[in-house]
C-alpha cells in the first residue's frame, strides 16, 4: 500500500473522492443501522458492506433479511438494483483496456456510482491509461475505507442517532444526487416518471417485488421514448 | 434456515453478482459485440433503478393522505433541482436535509 500512497495519481483521486465519502457517510450510517435492526453480527455487517459494497444492495438486503424473505427473493432484488453496473462498466470499460488485466479485476471491485462519476471525468481529461487507472484506485480506496467505518459506526452506535434528525432521508437524497442531473432527455425523464408510477402502483407486491416490476418497466418505457423520438425528429 | 448461515448466503451471492456485473464489460464481455436494442435499454437502467428505489423511500406505500409524506415529498423535489442545476452531492443532501427539518418544524408547530 505504501507504494501508492506516495503516487502523485493515487492521492488525487483519493483527495478528489473525499467530498463523496462525506456525501456518502450518513448512508454509511443508515446500513450500519439497518444491519443492526435486521439481527445481524458485527462481522456479519461488516461483511456484508465489504464484500457486497452498494449500499443500495445492502440496505435491501437487511430489509429483506428483517422481514423474513427467502433467499432467492433477496438475490434477485439486491442483482436487479445493481444492474446499474453493467452501465458503468460498459462506460468504464474504454478507459481500462490499456491496463493489465489482473488492474481490470481489481478496480472493478471498487466502481461505484460515485467512483464512476468521478474517474470518467479524469480520464475524459486525458493522460496516461496508468495515472487514471491509480486515479480510480485512489477514489475507490478511500470511498471503500470510509463505507466501512460508516457502516461500523452506524451499525454500534446507530441508536443514539435521534429519530427528529430523520437520517434514513440521506439515503434517497443520495440516489437523488445521482439521478436527477441526468434528467436532460425526454426518454430518461420518461423512464424515470414510468418507473415512480409502477412502483406506487405495483406497491401491493409482497417482497418489494414492486422495485424489480417497475425498474423493467420504466427501462421498457425509457427505450420506447428513446424510439419514438428517433422516428419523430426530423434530420 | 439459520439466519446467520442465510446472512452469509446473501453476501456471498449478491456479493459475486455484484461484482461480475462491475467486471461485465470490463473484462468478460470485453470483446463482445452489445446487440443495438440492448445498448439502447441499458441506457435507462440508471434513471429506471434508481428512482424505482428512491420513490418508496420518500412516499409511504401503499398510498395514503399525501399529507403525510408531504414534508419528504417536498424536500425531494427541492433536492432534485438542486442536483440538477449545481450536480453536487454535499449540496443536494444539504439542501434535502435542512428543507424536511424546517418542514417537519413547522407540521409539529403548526400541524
Amino acid at each position: 500500500m505504501r507504494q501508492f500512497a506516495s503516487d502523485r495519481d493515487f492521492r488525487a483521486g483519493f483527495v478528489a473522492m473525499l467530498p463523496a465519502c462525506i456525501g456518502i457517510a450518513p448512508f454509511g450510517l443508515v446500513c450500519g443501522v439497518g444491519a443492526a435492526a435486521a439481527g445481524a453480527s458485527a462481522l456479519g455487517a461488516l461483511g456484508l458492506s465489504a464484500i457486497v459494497f452498494s449500499g443500495a444492495a445492502q440496505i435491501l438486503a437487511v430489509q429483506l433479511l428483517a422481514a423474513g424473505s427467502p433467499l432467492a427473493v433477496i438475490v434477485l432484488t439486491c442483482f436487479v438494483a445493481g444492474l446499474r453496473f453493467l452501465i458503468y462498466s460498459a462506460a468504464m470499460a474504454p478507459y481500462l483496456r490499456p491496463l493489465p488485466a489482473r488492474w481490470q479485476h481489481g478496480l472493478a471491485f471498487l466502481l461505484t456510482d460515485q467512483a464512476f462519476a468521478a474517474s470518467v471525468r479524469r480520464f475524459d481529461a486525458g493522460g496516461d491509461p496508468r495515472g487514471g487507472g491509480l486515479f480510480f484506485f485512489g477514489g475507490g480506496f478511500a470511498l471503500w475505507t470510509s463505507w466501512q467505518l460508516t457502516n461500523i459506526v452506524g451499525y454500534f452506535l446507530g441508536n443514539l442517532i435521534p429519530a427528529a434528525w430523520s437520517l434514513d432521508f440521506a439515503v434517497p437524497l443520495c440516489f437523488i444526487a445521482l439521478v436527477a442531473p441526468h434528467f436532460r432527455s425526454y426518454p430518461t425523464i420518461t423512464a424515470a416518471l414510468v418507473a415512480a408510477f409502477a412502483v406506487i402502483a405495483f406497491a401491493g407486491l409482497p417482497m418489494k417485488l414492486n422495485l424489480i416490476v417497475a425498474g423493467v418497466i420504466g427501462i421498457a418505457a425509457g427505450t420506447l421514448a428513446d424510439f419514438a423520438r428517433e422516428r419523430w425528429t426530423p434530420r | 434456515m439459520d439466519a446467520t448461515l442465510k446472512l452469509w448466503a446473501v453476501i456471498a451471492t449478491v456479493g459475486t453478482l455484484n461484482y461480475l456485473s462491475r467486471l461485465s464489460f470490463i473484462a468478460l464481455f470485453a470483446n463482445r459485440h452489445v446487440p443495438p436494442l440492448l445498448g439502447r435499454a441499458f441506457r435507462y437502467v440508471p434513471a429506471a433503478m434508481l428512482t424505482a428505489l428512491v420513490v418508496p423511500m420518500v412516499v409511504t406505500l401503499p398510498l395514503g393522505p399525501i399529507a403525510a409524506s408531504a414534508p419528504k415529498i417536498v424536500a425531494a423535489l427541492v433536492a432534485g433541482v438542486v442536483a440538477f442545476v449545481t450536480h453536487s452531492q454535499l449540496k443536494t443532501l444539504g439542501s434535502g436535509m435542512v428543507t424536511l427539518w424546517v418542514l417537519e418544524a413547522l407540521a409539529q408547530r403548526f400541524g
